[in-house]
């Protein structure tokens, strides 16, 4: 006997590409919208969480929110080139369907973000839910944030992402952006080396100051080691990880992380939440 | 119809197959049945003659499949020319009577409800689970690779079932668990009669014999002791995992394990099937992402992830560890990675 499921958390809606905007060789933002204009209205979202996408014939894939809800009417993903179901979204064009299903994870901590100053730590692709979260910040001047000081790590000039945003970031008040590269090339002016060598510079008040990280695991493996050093309080430093995700609700078992699920207890995290699993990739 | 029937009965057992009869006419009835083969198996039971019901023997699958399928349609989808892309969930159900049930294999449904009923229901199997009727069959013979007692999953329960028998020899004493249960035994009432004082100081005396005849001493809570305390070197794992062959039997087998994995399945180039499927986490695929990074290394930390899982993290998230001591995973491993091995290799340190 057939049913009708109420409530039926793996079918995704649908949603249309309305702009796409390269960012660089391997990373596009998608904006899109709902098809369903009242769902569209309705829709709401918290930075660091994150977006079942599904493909026609692909399957899904989780995708974080690069955008920040205090800027409704759009939702924008930022992907990276990586495998089948990315690799045929990057083929899509303007007005495409695709279908999302979400939003999924725990977000940032928003609420703790405040009165304090940020430092905000990316690798590569990672600057894109750091995107959510520093718009969302910045959007809003009733949070009182201090000092704000994003460092980027990209592998060379040419993979350098979202540079329409740390434009318009430098241009903000109590905000610096300070960029480098693993490698460098003959036009290129700027530091060189990881973004670990970054933090040398920082000259925050750390007492006062949150971190919040996002990039490749080893990254993040180094730079939660350097904040520490620094004097950043575990819990104080916050990052979001990336786990092979299937379901985004807790139970196809994949992004396990111990006893917590990536996809409930997190994406989100923060370094105090880490030390105490046994996440053998983040021991020294 | 008796009104008045209590939560404790008996049934006679030359009422039982006439029982059962009345109840296919009703339900749709799935019991251990020997196959051609002398394999026992959980089946669906169409009628039941010339079936031959076997409840002396361990069934060599529990009846996860039936509220979890193997391979499940989730929905069908279809693109259409104009830029549509739309999605038809499937779902089948059908109220259904599961009799025969051990404790273990019970106590595993319990769990499944706490995986796939979280505050996100999984709609699939919220379904099925909502349409069974579970009638369990304690074990006064543990059989030989059974570890109940250890894992506390049986071989009586306390709660869980709509109703337990228990095997009193010439009668089954049967105790309504659950509402669905107390309505069985309402609805056929004339197959049941109250049981005696007598009766369930018999019924107690057969769990308490049951104890006794465990054929293993598998100390599970030890080993999840001697986990917590990190007190289990690295060398265990790798020896495990030197005989492990990335079948995934394990998996599949265990009553309690429910990872899966969703893919689409196109039948056209405009239409195609999203599906889940059994998945197991000592493959290496399981935590792999696209471009490669793969957070477990698959050779030892696979194995040690898996039995953390059953015997330390289960027992963090939810209380108690997820294995129900079933014992089938012994027989299943060619390699002998099962969690018996396991928990003596634990244990077995200094």
């Amino acid at each position: 006997m057939p049913y009708r499921l109420e409530n039926n958390s793996y079918l995704p809606i649908a949603a249309t590409i309305e702009k796409i905007l390269v960012e660089n060789s391997q990373i596009k933002t998608f904006v899109l919208s709902f098809n369903n204009r009242e769902f569209n209205e309705s829709f709401s979202y918290l930075p660091g969480q994150f977006m079942m996408v599904s493909i026609p014939h692909c399957g899904e894939a989780p995708i974080s929110f690069s955008s920040t809800p205090t800027r409704p009417g759009t939702i924008h993903l930022s992907v990276r080139r990586a495998g089948v179901l990315t690799d045929a979204m990057h083929e899509l064009d303007e007005g495409a369907v695709i279908g999302l299903r979400g939003p999924f994870g725990r977000p940032f901590p928003v609420d703790q973000l405040q009165n304090r100053n940020l430092l905000f730590v990316a690798g590569g692709i990672g600057l894109a839910p750091l995107r959510s979260v520093i718009n969302y910040c910045l959007d809003q001047e009733e949070g009182g944030y201090g000092q704000k000081l994003i460092l980027y790590g990209s592998r060379t000039p040419d993979d350098i992402a979202f540079a329409e945003d740390l434009r318009a970031w430098q241009q903000v008040d109590d905000c610096r952006c300070m960029l480098t590269v693993d490698q460098g090339s003959p036009d290129w002016q700027g530091n060189v080396g990881l973004v670990t060598t970054l933090l040398d510079a920082v000259d925050l008040d750390i007492r006062r100051s949150m971190a919040l990280v996002c990039g490749p695991p080893l990254m993040i493996r180094f730079v939660l080691a350097k904040l520490s050093h620094l004097g950043f309080k575990e819990k104080n430093i916050i990052t979001t990880l990336e786990r092979h995700m299937k379901c985004g609700f807790g139970v196809c078992g994949h992004c396990y992380m111990d006893d917590k699920l990536v996809c409930v207890d997190g994406p989100v995290f923060s370094h105090a939440d880490l030390i105490e699993l046994d996440v053998l990739e983040l021991r020294p | 119809m008796n009104n008045t029937m209590s939560d404790k009965n008996i049934l006679q057992k030359d009422h039982l197959v006439p029982l059962l009869r009345r109840l296919n006419k009703d339900y749709r009835m799935v019991l251990p049945v020997r196959n051609s083969s002398g394999d026992t198996l959980f089946a669906e039971v169409e009628t039941l003659d010339g079936c031959r019901i076997d409840l002396d023997s361990q069934t060599l699958a529990s009846a996860k499949h039936y509220l979890f399928p193997q391979l499940e349609t989730l929905f069908k989808y279809r693109i259409s020319a104009d830029g549509g892309y739309s999605f038809e969930p499937v779902c089948e159900a059908e109220p259904t009577i599961f009799f025969g049930l051990r404790s273990c294999d019970l106590a595993a449904i319990l769990y499944m409800d706490v995986i796939f009923l979280q505050k996100t229901k999984d709609p699939y199997y919220l379904q099925k689970r909502q349409n069974a009727i579970l009638i369990s069959l304690g074990c006064t013979e543990p059989f030989a690779n059974c570890f109940c007692n250890a894992t506390r999953s049986g071989p009586f329960l306390e709660y869980g079932f709509d109703l337990q028998f228990t095997d009193l020899g010439d009668r089954y004493f049967v105790e309504t668990g659950r509402v669905s249960g107390g309505e069985i035994v309402r609805r056929y009432s004339h197959y049941f009669t109250p049981a005696s004082e007598k009766d369930s100081k018999d019924q107690y005396q057969a769990s308490l014999e049951a104890r006794g005849r465990f054929k293993r001493q598998v100390h599970v809570d030890q080993a999840t002791k001697r986990l917590q305390a990190e007190d289990v070197p690295e060398s265990i794992w790798t020896e495990l995992s030197l005989r492990c062959q990335d079948c995934g039997g394990c998996a599949y087998i265990c009553p309690t394990c429910t990872c899966f994995t969703i893919r689409d399945q196109p039948c056209s180039a405009q239409e195609g099937e999203r599906l889940r499927a059994w998945d197991a986490c000592t493959f290496a695929g399981f935590t792999r992402m696209a471009g490669g990074h793969n957070p477990v290394q698959h050779r030892t930390q696979a194995i040690r992830k898996r039995f953390l899982h059953k015997l330390l993290h289960d027992v963090e998230k939810h209380g108690r560890s997820s294995c129900v001591g079933c014992g089938r995973c012994v027989d299943m491993c060619f390699g002998g990675v099962d969690i018996v091995r396991c928990v003596a290799m634990i244990n077995e340190l200094q």
